[in-house]
């Protein structure tokens, strides 16, 4: 498939470029420069330039993302819209589909002129039987776009405000959407119309910037509640290019953001959205963190230690090659006091495959373990003292303490029971 | 037309290049071909529990860059997990098409076969036990003496195994045995009477390891690493035959191409197969072929070449595994020592069967390996095996063959498939092996630990033998005496396929004398050929 993109530089743009050659499509890059790592098809395209376009021909798609995003002057905003209706001619001109990934701020009566500009462009696509992409609060990857200068706002501040009402923001990671960007660019059984892509269950604000906060940055945040009304009273003083230059204008268009349908646009495209503590981690998923916390678990439970970073390597490594890769979802506490995952024996796993896994776990962690000088000690007994008294205390210690964690099981059953049913991972 | 060799032999295991020496000293043009798998894990350099201490690459050798360790988990014996072993397993059932329907199949497709993981077990079957093979006992006796002073064997002693044994007569001495192994002979040589009228009999095990150096070889310095691989060779590998047949100029090798099928030609045969390297299939002539694939793969190739799809029946050695435990070296250090068979033990059940086992030292191998059989949590069943397992021994039990019914078939699509069980004599056998053990190490001052008494699963043994016996008459499916396959003149069979029997005893040694006795038989038929032109 042939597919030419705008903005093919910018935050979602450069995602869905690298996705699409990593299919094997055919990417051509619609921009202002000539990009100078990526080996694609260039086509010099300007927003605010007069010039028209001309796609090659066989061209299957156009995705325009490109926008003006520095929520700057009314006649900016107008270009736009020229802009887009060059394009969309252009593309019927080849007969490719039109994708214009939108906002969800579009609406006739919008706060802001982005977001009424937006809606033009929506009607436009869409009377030309284009379709249109509304994503929700874009999240991950590269620190670009409104995602980056939420990140680096988070990193300077160590207080963060907490508006009363809270906004609710509907999230949803770039490699995501660059993904039913493309799927609605392949497939043919996708009709033309608004599509939302974005998490069905809105999240407030404040919960995205601590997600921002542990996942993304690892650290801790307080927040202080600041009311909307406060923020609304200062923009009507400061008069429009006050507010722009501020930032206020986002702002209130983040308060004033619809909830978005998206379920159902999400099904019709068979996309599943990765959950938000995954998707902040800088690799995109919280995968091998889940990985490695249960490696650490486990290898500290044999070995008594906690273990060193290369046989922790080799553990991932080991589940990634033979086990498909995914944690098991092992209750926080166990992860946390791995001396109790003695009560996970066989009996209290729900079902036979789940025991199964957690016992070829356990011995990968404990085959990987005795594998290093530190189990050598561990495991040959090896500069411990010697004799027949200190080994048969060691060994009525053992016995001791198995008993003891078997009285423990029986009085934690339902508890630790209940507790596993809840974990989610690869059992 | 000449055909491209006077014999081909199809593997380089144990009983091909025991057949070759005489073939090839004869000055017959020999062809040997091999799967060609090679080595890709080292085993480690320094003896085992240095290395253990001090290697942080352990883990290479010990689990395996590829994880092989933990792909291999639920593998019948811990030698199938040792990274270093890999190349000798691998593709084996897959490129010979062998399927084992709840039935261990294991074979090699590695230049030395399955000589490269071997426990080195050696034993000479005795008369009787020879009465059931188409020739005199006789006619194998010189085999024994050649290939035993080839490969090199230790464990010559004066004790009561010399008999069972046969083999003193071309050992070198035995390799020292640890304490714990030294306490049990004592005690037994203090009971000897008793034990012997409960038809227990205890000696130094035989070994195909050195213990004193030979020409290319070194001699065991106890470092432990017998599992893991021996850079030393002094455990024997038909490997290191090979640099002396390359001495001689009649002598070809071609590795890296594995056989599937054998064709007829006006007066010779040619082998074909595929070549590892590039795929290519080949073909190769010569006047004689010597299979010596390893007992299943040789079993396939000749039942499909004879187009045979009956079943043929297939013997294998009924295992168990049990652990001993004596206390007075509670708390004895870990020390280095040699890992395979340190005394073997025979013992009469009911009167006509004989079970055969060894003890081992548990030092060289994994804890992992037994604490997953521990009734105790893992971290608990760590600590308790870390204070205990350095006043323990393991040992394994082998029954006679007959005592497995299983079959091999080819199949319509030309695989060959094998199903067994053990017959049900077995369990029964096998608990008064156990109980009589038990009572035997007791008076010897060793706990057999409960539970640890285990039967392995049927072909877990890896003693095949007996698909293509050797009978005075043979019918198709069978072999001569000289181990050529019936309805089909110039194919013989050396390895263990031709056995007509499988008893307890180790069986690699009579394996390779009856080669030697083939490849002698064949380079006088050879030259008599020769000679009238």
């Amino acid at each position: 498939m042939r597919v030419v993109v705008t903005g093919a530089t910018g935050y979602i743009g450069s995602c869905l470029t690298c996705l699409a050659s990593r299919r094997g499509h055919d990417v051509v890059i619609a921009s202002r420069q000539r990009p100078s790592t990526f080996p694609a098809s260039w086509l010099p395209f300007d927003l605010s330039s007069d010039n028209s376009i001309v796609f090659p021909i066989n061209t299957n798609a156009v995705v325009h993302l490109a926008a003006n995003t520095t929520y700057t002057n009314r006649l900016k905003n107008e270009c736009e819209l020229v802009a887009a209706q060059r394009l969309i001619k252009s593309s019927r001109e080849v007969g490719a589909k039109f994708i214009f990934v939108s906002s969800q701020t579009a609406r006739a009566d919008a706060p802001t002129a982005y977001g009424r500009t937006k809606w033009h462009i929506e009607q436009e696509v869409l009377s030309a039987g284009g379709w249109v992409v509304r994503p929700g609060q874009v999240y991950g990857g590269e620190l670009r776009g409104l995602f980056g200068m939420l990140v680096k706002t988070v990193q300077q501040l160590s207080i963060l405000p907490a508006f009363v009402p809270t906004p609710k923001v509907q999230p949803i990671h770039v490699d995501d959407l660059a993904e039913g960007l493309l799927r609605i660019a392949e497939r043919g059984d996708v009709p033309p119309g608004v599509y939302c892509l974005a998490a069905p269950e809105p999240i407030s604000f404040s919960k995205f910037l601590d997600g921002i906060a542990k996942s993304r940055l690892r650290c801790w945040r307080g927040f202080v509640p600041v009311p909307v009304v406060i923020i609304n009273a200062l923009a009507a003083v400061l008069g429009e290019a006050l507010r722009t230059r501020l930032g206020l204008e986002r702002l209130r268009s983040l308060f004033d953001l619809p909830v978005m349908e998206t379920a159902s646009d999400l099904k019709r495209l068979g996309l599943t959205l990765r959950p938000l503590h995954s998707g902040m981690h800088p690799s995109g998923n919280d995968r091998r963190r889940c990985l490695l916390r249960e490696g650490r678990a486990l290898l500290i439970y044999v070995l008594k230690e906690p273990p060193g970073s290369a046989v922790l390597r080799r553990y991932i490594c080991a589940i990634e090659q033979l086990r498909g890769g995914q944690a098991l979802g092992l209750p926080r506490f166990f992860l946390g006091y791995p001396i109790f995952l003695s009560l996970l024996d066989k009996s209290v796993w729900a079902s036979k495959t789940a025991s199964a896994e957690f016992s070829w776990r356990l011995d990968t962690a404990t085959m990987l373990a005795e594998a290093t000088p530190t189990g050598a000690y561990r495991f040959l007994g090896l500069g411990h003292e010697h004799g027949v008294l200190s080994s048969l205390f060691s060994m009525t210690s053992a016995v001791a303490c198995e008993v003891f964690w078997r009285m423990l099981r029986v009085i934690f059953f339902p508890l630790v029971r209940l507790a596993l049913g809840r974990a989610k991972g690869a059992l | 037309m000449t055909p491209d060799f006077d014999i081909i032999i199809v593997g380089s295991g144990p009983s091909g290049v025991s057949a070759a020496f005489p073939l090839v000293n004869a000055g017959l043009r020999v062809l040997i071909v091999d799967g060609g798998k090679q080595p890709g894990v080292l085993p480690p350099e320094a003896d085992f529990l240095s290395a253990r201490i001090n290697d942080t690459e352990q883990w290479k050798w010990m689990v395996g860059g590829d994880s092989h360790a933990l792909k291999k988990r639920d593998a019948v014996s811990p030698k199938l997990r040792v990274p270093s072993h890999a190349y000798a397993f691998e593709e084996f059932e897959a490129r010979n098409h062998v399927v084992g329907k709840n039935f261990i199949t294991v074979g090699s497709l590695a230049t030395g076969g399955l000589s490269n993981a071997w426990g080195c077990g050696v034993a000479r079957f005795s008369a009787r036990e020879i009465a059931a093979f188409p020739f005199p006992a006789s006619d194998l006796d010189v085999s024994y003496a050649k290939v035993s002073q080839r490969i090199g064997i230790s464990g010559r002693v004066d004790d009561d195994m010399s008999d069972y044994f046969g083999l003193d007569d071309y050992s070198q001495p035995p390799i020292p045995m640890d304490a714990l192994h030294t306490r049990l002979s004592q005690r037994y040589l203090n009971h000897r009477k008793k034990l012997h009228a409960q038809g227990f009999r205890l000696g130094r095990s035989r070994v195909a390891v050195l213990s004193e150096d030979t020409a290319s070889r070194q001699a065991c310095n106890l470092s432990g690493n017998c599992l893991w691989g021996c850079r030393r060779h002094s455990m024997y590998s038909s490997t290191g035959d090979l640099p002396s047949l390359r001495k001689h100029e009649n002598f070809s090798e071609l590795s890296g191409f594995v056989v599937d099928g054998l064709t007829r030609y006006d007066g010779y045969w040619a082998v074909e197969g595929q070549t590892s390297s590039d795929g290519e299939r080949r073909s190769i002539t010569a006047s004689r072929i010597v299979l010596a694939a390893g007992t299943l793969a040789t079993t396939r190739i000749v039942l499909k070449t004879l187009n045979h799809r009956h079943p043929v029946p297939l013997l294998s050695c009924p295992t168990a595994a049990f652990m001993l435990w004596l206390p007075r070296l509670l708390g004895a250090p870990r020390m280095p020592g040699f890992g395979l068979g340190q005394l073997s033990f025979s013992l009469n059940l009911q009167d006509t069967i004989t079970a055969f086992g060894s003890t081992f030292a548990t030092t060289g191998i994994p804890l992992s390996e037994f604490v997953r059989h521990v009734p105790l949590r893992r971290r608990y069943g760590i600590d308790l095996l870390r204070e205990l397992l350095s006043s323990c021994v393991v040992g394994n039990v082998f029954l006679p063959g007959h005592l497995t019914a299983a079959e091999a078939e080819l199949q319509p699509d030309d695989s060959l498939s094998v199903t067994g069980k053990y017959c049900n004599a077995v369990v029964p056998l096998m608990d008064e092996a156990a109980k009589k053990l038990r009572k035997a190490y007791w008076s010897m001052g060793a706990v057999l630990l409960p539970g640890s008494f285990t039967i392995g699963p049927p072909g877990g043994d890896i003693h095949y033998a007996g698909t293509l016996p050797m009978r005075e008459s043979p019918f198709i499916g069978e072999t001569s005496q000289r181990g050529e396959v019936e309805g089909l003149d110039g194919i013989f069979v050396v390895d263990g396929a031709c056995l007509p029997t499988l008893t307890e005893k180790s069986h690699t040694l009579t394996i390779m004398a009856n080669a030697d006795r083939i490849g002698r038989q064949l380079a006088t038929v050879l030259a008599m050929e020769s000679l009238h032109g």
